[in-house]
């Protein structure tokens, strides 16, 4: 797992962009080869190889495309005073929105790691973690896209579905983030700009993030530095579960209680409580 | 020859996994072709070689053991059929093994698989997208009747859908590792964080302090952090900042 490319140099997503074209161009050549092989001997067998290696081909240009996007955004900051930008925001861009959450689950379907493209899904993605639901959640159990707009997401989600629409979200589309036989988790995106969110868009993103940024000998799981593992939240868990002498899951409900309970995001909440500045109870 | 399509049908099921649909492992997917190859080619014997992964050792499989015996020594001589077809991905027409052309050819291979009362051979590459695994061996005896046409493209189907399978059970495998891997990486991290709470609250730490704690307490017992880490947050093990840890 490679975790070594800063988030300043663009020098790494160039590299992975031009090994995700070069293995589009094997897939393409390969289905190429099926193809013609599929038309001489007319064997369904060689026609189904040849359109998997061109679904393959598609994800990885797709995933060459966000390097790229990615790359040239680095390349284009003018100074230290810059903010950095966040491969998040390429996700969201190319499924036609500003806003979207990814969420890595464990086989527990526990929250393991998170990030966001913009303050509006970063906020969306606190109210599931606190709130324990929500289309990510469900997307990742369920394994399978989940959709809402409107009043359906209220009514679908009785706690975070009016908190998601109060942050002025109209629509909600979760894909599970697949692997041939497993989830490594979801990929929530919000208020797409008409059209642009469909099957064919989010199977490209979602298995060029799987299978370039999460596994494979190129992976980068940290994003560029873009992914929140919530560090102190878990610091903070520990320390209540010492106080509170309780299990450090009932501490981490504590602490996601209390911070929904006082409007406060649940990492600022658990920084308060490990610099000392508050205790819980 | 000519084999019922029902037969037919019902190894190709069996090799993708059975009514179950599970993936077969390697191992049980050659052993799966080599129970059903004999009588659905109408061969005396049938052997098979794969490594799907070229840095691992193969894997052979023979449906008697004179054809395991004998796929196994191929291995080791780098000869005969099945070993060509391998290394050129094409199949090799069924060749006389008592002939002159074959003996010089594979000259131990031909002996010792006349000793095994095998007088004929043809080896056809389990072929993938890329190059080929392995492949499958089809011995015959004096007593079998000539190998058709049909039997030569059965045979090759056989070993293609075969390799496919192999493949995909290869990448079922890797995607697994990699996913466990990364949970594993995830996990450790959180867990560590939750450790270093516990020590900091109940020691007194700042968290790095709290870490150099954990830190210290493993290598001085020569145990993975990520496991000290969990003892500490399940209560398992209490560590005191004064006595490094040693409690």
């Amino acid at each position: 797992m490679d975790t070594g490319s800063s988030p300043g140099d663009p020098g790494g997503a160039w590299q992975r962009a031009v090994r995700a074209l070069e293995r589009a161009a094997r897939a393409e050549a390969l289905a190429e080869r099926y193809e013609r092989l599929a038309l001489e001997s007319g064997n369904t067998r060689h026609a189904e190889l040849a359109a998997n290696h061109r679904r393959s081909a598609a994800c990885h240009r797709s995933s060459a495309r966000l390097q790229k996007t990615f790359a040239q955004q680095l390349m284009s900051l003018t100074g230290p005073q810059d903010t950095q930008p966040l491969f998040m925001s390429v996700v969201a861009e190319a499924c036609g929105t500003d806003s979207a959450a990814l969420t890595l689950v464990g086989s527990d379907q526990s929250q393991l790691a998170v990030a966001a493209s913009d303050k509006g899904s970063r906020a969306a993605q606190d109210l599931e973690y606190v709130l324990g639901e929500g289309p990510g959640t469900d997307a990742a159990a369920g394994r399978h896209r989940v959709s809402a707009t409107g009043l359906d997401i209220e009514q679908r989600w009785p706690a975070y579905g009016p908190a998601v629409t109060a942050l002025g979200f109209g629509e909600v589309i979760a894909v599970p983030l697949k692997t041939p036989d497993g989830c490594l988790g979801s990929l929530a995106v919000f208020d797409p700009r008409p059209g642009a969110a469909t099957n064919t868009v989010f199977a490209d993103v979602t298995q060029g993030l799987v299978q370039t940024m999460l596994l494979g000998p190129d992976a980068d799981p940290e994003l560029y530095g873009g992914t929140d593992h919530r560090d102190a939240v878990h610091q903070a868990a520990g320390m209540v579960s010492v106080q509170e002498h309780c299990p450090v899951g009932d501490a981490l409900a504590l602490i996601k209680a209390r911070a929904y309970a006082d409007g406060v995001p649940v990492n600022e909440m658990a920084e308060r409580i490990v610099s000392g500045a508050f205790r819980l109870a | 020859m000519t084999t019922p399509a029902q037969q037919i049908a019902d190894v190709f099921v069996e090799l993708s996994g059975g009514s179950a649909g599970a993936p077969l492992e390697a191992p049980e997917l050659l052993a799966t072709l080599v129970r059903y190859g004999p009588e659905l080619l109408g061969v005396h014997a049938v052997g098979t070689v794969a490594a799907v992964d070229a840095r691992a050792e193969p894997q052979v499989a023979g449906s008697e053991d004179g054809a395991q015996l004998l796929k196994r020594e191929a291995l080791k001589w780098a000869e005969g059929p099945g070993t060509e077809a391998r290394n050129s991905g094409r199949p090799i027409p069924c060749v006389a093994l008592d002939g002159q052309a074959a003996m010089r050819r594979w000259p131990r291979y031909t002996s010792r698989a006349l000793e095994l009362g095998y007088t004929r051979a043809a080896a056809f590459p389990l072929r993938t997208r890329e190059r080929p695994v392995g492949a499958l061996v089809l011995l015959g005896s004096p007593a079998d009747a000539p190998m058709s046409e049909e039997t030569g493209a059965l045979a090759q189907a056989l070993a293609d859908f075969t390799a496919l399978a192999l493949i995909r059970e290869h990448e079922l495998q890797e995607s697994r590792t990699l996913s466990g891997q990364l949970e594993h990486a995830l996990v450790s991290r959180v867990i560590i964080e939750q450790a270093k709470g516990v020590l900091a609250n109940s020691c007194g730490l700042t968290m790095d302090g709290a870490f150099a704690l954990l830190r210290g307490h493993a290598r001085a017992h020569r145990r993975l952090l990520s496991d000290v880490a969990h003892d500490v947050v399940e209560g398992r093990l209490r560590l005191d900042g004064g006595d490094n840890g040693l409690t």
